[in-house]
């Protein structure tokens, strides 16, 4: 009466992979987390972070060195009263408007023309790249000499031309000082919307210009009917990128005008600095910052759907 | 291959963590290391001095070693805020202006080192208790002075008949109006830098008796005929002797000016004049400098001390206490003084006649100059509406709206609105 089933019961088994480390991680769906895992905590350390902490800033009266009490809204309603806080919300709307327009147009015209065929093409194509990568308060510095009234060979080369001297204030009329803020920012971001179009009017299939130019199509129509349509997603994605960028554009202001003169060129960036650093009102100094989130999450939410529409 | 890569790469950037947590953390050796915190100088042999014999000096009296940190000029607000924040880094630092008032509950109680220097070093001038002294307690130790006077082109005054520094507001508009139709303009900022046009607008306005807020931290009291006058000056100062740029100046920009041989007249640190001798040799030569000028109320100036503050939360405190009293006694602070001429005033009666004055005797004029010195804001209390007035330029842009096209009364109503906002007595 030996008889028993155990064994055939095991055998009849299938048998039973041992768990290993190597075979898991191999699994699709953990090695892909565990790639993501690093950048996502990258994310959440360098910008979740800071964000979450900014908004919780923005609803304190928290200055440094002392604990911070909950006021609701406070902050926004005295931002909201400051008459200079909308001169700065105006001045940053402007700026990012002009500069932006002024580096797409100028942007799209550099690449067409960096599309040609020419000599040293890739030396100059190089070349154009120099003030994006010129740290930018250096290249600041060099704006600084050239718009001072004693130094400048802007203001040189216009009483050479006529003007009375000492020619323009660049610097201290409010108006050119925007202006010259715009220009400076349209000069340092111009290569970025050029290499990057660049490589956009790269990828149009030539043969569509060819079936243009058998059609009749002449420079501009080839321009107006090939290239811009397919270089919408493109542009968009680069304006969208400067948008952000001059928005919260702070360096250029800082080095070369603090904001002056008389708050003309002051944006969000600088204002918010000013008030968090300079008078230690971290919690106002971030609800001055935090302003520009909703304009700017607004913009890249209606640019992400006209992309994704198109 | 393609697994062995994958597992390789984790175990690889496993091990990296590993190794980022057990590291070695960056050690201080404790009660072994001091640090002060310092912005760079604008005389180089003062840091030298600080690094070549005082460090050494010290460490070899005590075997404390002294970390001289620096960090460059204008970022020292935004470092220590950042220290206060955190609760770590250096355990000294420099502070100039308000700040010791902002973070006075972070800083440590230097009573007695003070105590001690004032009878030792011929007592403190009054200023040093206004930059200084935060609810009855010395929360810093007040280095210098680095006023903000009047630097002059003697060889062009010269030219239109005046070999003295005149002495009222009222004398320079008429000397300006001169000089400036002989092509010498004067150049005095009016745009958003720190020390140069808070150097000269703060003692023009206290000159003609206006203020921003009482004494009591609470009344505005801008709008008042006292400041009316003081906008009233500075517009007709601006248009007769001076031209648009300085609208737009940063703390650089007079410098330039300066160098460039474009303006007779500015408000300055010492530096200008230290800077001429030194690259410009010839304009270090007819370079002058005076006390600011009087108006109806008196003269004044902007006190602009540096003092040496203990971070009260540094694990050594006690070590820094000792350090900063070593530095303090008249051997060690005298020579320092020395090693910078008199580009660094003190405020110790004691070096009223110390023979660093006679190195520049067109320096005195700024040691003269800190018995009528006053903070930012004065008489308001140093608080964080008051730096926040100044971190908004509210009184520099008042006057510079006033020089351009904006009236008076427009002028200081916008400031006053500003203000009230500040203040929350709206």
């Amino acid at each position: 009466m030996s008889i028993r089933s155990e064994p055939l019961v095991r055998v009849a088994l299938p048998p039973r992979r041992a768990f290993s480390l190597a075979g898991w991680l191999d699994r699709e769906a953990v090695f892909g987390w565990l790639m993501m895992g690093l950048p996502l905590m990258f994310l959440a350390a360098l910008v979740g972070y800071p964000l979450v902490y900014g908004v919780l800033l923005s609803l304190q009266d928290r200055v440094i060195g002392k604990p911070g009490h909950f006021v609701g809204l406070k902050n926004f309603i005295t931002n909201f009263h400051d008459p200079v806080f909308w001169r700065v919300a105006v001045n940053t709307f402007i700026y990012t408007i002009a500069a932006t327009l002024l580096k797409m147009v100028g942007g799209l015209a550099l690449a067409v023309a960096m599309n040609q065929h020419f000599r040293m093409k890739n030396l100059i194509r190089a070349l154009l790249l120099l003030p994006f990568i010129v740290p930018t308060v250096l290249s600041t510095v060099a704006w600084m000499w050239m718009l001072d009234p004693a130094f400048s060979v802007v203001n040189r080369l216009l009483i050479g031309l006529g003007v009375t001297p000492p020619g323009p204030s660049w610097l201290g009329n409010p108006s050119l000082a925007m202006f010259s803020l715009i220009m400076i920012n349209t000069w340092r971001g111009l290569p970025f919307y050029g290499i990057t179009l660049l490589a956009g009017l790269q990828t149009v299939p030539p043969e569509l210009y060819e079936a243009a130019t058998i059609d009749g199509a002449g420079g501009w129509h080839r321009f107006r009917f090939v290239t811009l349509p397919l270089m919408k997603p493109i542009i968009l994605i680069v304006t969208l990128f400067s948008v952000i960028f001059t928005f919260a554009d702070f360096q250029l202001v800082y080095v070369l005008t603090h904001g002056g003169p008389q708050n003309a060129t002051q944006l969000f960036a600088t204002y918010a600095f000013d008030i968090a650093m300079g008078a230690g009102q971290l919690g106002l100094g971030a609800s001055v910052a935090l302003t520009m989130l909703p304009a700017l999450g607004l913009l890249i939410v209606a640019l992400t759907l006209y992309m994704r529409r198109a | 291959m393609h697994t062995t890569s994958r597992r390789r790469f984790l175990e690889l950037a496993g091990l990296g963590a590993v190794g980022a947590a057990i590291g070695p953390q960056p050690a201080r050796a404790a009660g072994k290391t001091i640090t002060l915190l310092h912005e760079t100088s604008f005389i180089p042999p003062f840091d030298e001095f600080m690094q070549k014999t005082l460090a050494p000096a010290y460490e070899k009296e005590t075997g404390v070693k002294i970390v001289y940190e620096l960090t460059s000029v204008g970022s020292s607000p935004t470092r220590i805020s950042t220290i206060i924040e955190t609760g770590s880094g250096a355990d000294i630092t420099i502070i100039f202006l308000l700040y010791p008032f902002l973070y006075g509950d972070k800083l440590m109680d230097v009573s007695d080192i003070a105590e001690e220097a004032g009878q030792q070093q011929g007592g403190w001038y009054p200023a040093a208790r206004e930059a200084a002294v935060v609810n009855g307690k010395w929360k810093a130790i007040p280095h210098s002075n680095i006023g903000q006077l009047m630097n002059w082109r003697t060889d062009w005054f010269a030219e239109v008949g005046i070999k003295k520094f005149p002495d009222t507001w009222e004398e320079l508009y008429e000397a300006g109006k001169k000089l400036k139709a002989k092509g010498y303009p004067f150049g005095f900022e009016l745009g958003h830098g720190f020390g140069d046009n808070h150097g000269w607008i703060y003692p023009l306005l206290w000159s003609y008796g206006g203020h921003e807020v009482e004494a009591d931290g609470k009344t505005v009291v801008i709008d008042s005929d006292e400041t009316a006058r003081a906008l009233d000056f500075a517009r007709k100062f601006f248009k007769d002797c001076m031209f648009d740029d300085v609208l737009g100046w940063t703390d650089p920009s007079n410098n330039k000016a300066w160098m460039a041989e474009q303006i007779s007249c500015t408000n300055n640190a010492e530096s200008i004049l230290w800077f001429a001798k030194a690259h410009f040799p010839d304009i270090g030569k007819v370079t002058d400098q005076a006390q600011n000028p009087a108006g109806p109320k008196g003269r004044f100036h902007l006190l602009d001390c540096q003092s040496h503050a203990i971070f009260d939360f540094s694990p050594q405190k006690e070590e820094a206490h000792k350090f900063l009293r070593w530095l303090t006694a008249e051997k060690q602070l005298g020579a320092w003084y020395a090693s910078a001429d008199s580009y660094y005033q003190p405020f110790l009666h004691a070096y009223d006649n110390a023979p660093m004055w006679q190195v520049e005797p067109r320096n005195i004029p700024y040691r003269d100059a800190m018995a009528t010195a006053h903070l930012p804001g004065w008489p308001a209390p140093p608080d964080h509406h008051l730096a926040e007035a100044v971190a908004k330029y509210v009184i520099v842009d008042m006057f510079a709206k006033a020089c351009t096209d904006t009236s008076t009364k427009d002028a200081i109503k916008a400031a006053e609105t500003q203000l009230k906002g500040i203040y929350q007595t709206a």
